[in-house]
């Protein structure tokens, strides 16, 4: 501990106190209860199930992540790696453009040209969906940072 | 919480069994982690995403069967069995299951 760290707050002894199941019953159903009206003793908990879960986690470095890590940290890799995926990506993006143009210029009826338009819509408007209930749901996924 | 691999728990004696617990999860890694990965499966070796991508699921599920346990009332878990299954292309469940006992104590 450092001179900057303050002092466990009662909520912070509770939320750890919660998340190692250490509350009685009645205390339990009182702190969930308190759960679903106060948003920052959710992130608290949040917090400590994520501390928990790397506590129990840790394991030995390997040789092997070492290399990763210079892998990872070399000119080539930060240089090729951004590359690569810009490269798939305006290729992929450009190919979905090119496949739109040409189905709205082919001599089709309307008809058919609705119903790829929807599907393209229907796909994307379902994956913004799935990206926006992942990116509120991730803060509080304490799984994310167990390597192995 | 106790969680053991055995049927019985050595030095402990079980009080009365409280049965079945469980729990399951289904991860899937994000579309980029899958296309890396698809690349180090050409050349060999470990893929670490899928590593991390079960390591993640063994924990919630573990944290899922010590939760059901508790729930229970249980002191202990004995019998514990990870199985794991693909259910969708990418994704990967784990369930974890063991019985629940009160100990003796």
């Amino acid at each position: 501990m450092n001179g900057t760290e303050r002092p466990p707050s009662a909520d912070d002894l509770a939320a750890m106190a919660y998340v190692d199941g250490e509350l009685a019953p009645v205390e339990r159903a009182a702190f969930e209860a308190r759960l679903e009206r106060e948003p920052a003793l959710v992130r608290e908990v949040a917090a400590q199930q994520r501390l928990a879960v790397l506590a129990r986690s840790v394991a030995p470095r390997e040789p092997m992540d070492l290399e990763w890590r210079r892998i990872e940290s070399s000119m080539e890799h930060r240089v090729g790696a951004p590359l690569g995926w810009t490269l798939l990506a305006v290729g992929a993006g450009g190919l979905a453009a090119w496949c739109a143009f040409e189905v709205g210029a082919a001599p089709i009826g309307i008809v058919p040209k609705l119903l790829t338009a929807a599907i393209a819509a229907g796909f994307l408007l379902l994956l913004l969906l799935a990206l926006r209930a992942r990116s509120r749901t991730k803060p509080f996924d304490p799984y994310d940072d167990v390597l192995r | 919480m106790i969680l053991v691999t055995t049927d019985a728990i050595p030095g402990r004696e079980i009080e009365r069994v409280i049965g079945l617990v469980r729990g399951n999860t289904v991860r899937s890694a994000p579309a980029s982690e899958d296309l890396h990965a698809w690349f180090e499966n050409v050349v060999g070796g470990e893929i670490p995403e899928y590593t991390r991508l079960l390591a993640q699921c063994r924990e919630q599920a573990l944290d899922r069967v010590v939760a059901d346990a508790r729930a229970k009332g249980a002191d202990a878990v004995v019998a514990l069995r990870f199985v794991s299954c693909e259910i969708a292309e990418g994704a990967a469940e784990i369930l974890a299951y063991g019985t629940a006992v009160k100990l003796k104590g």
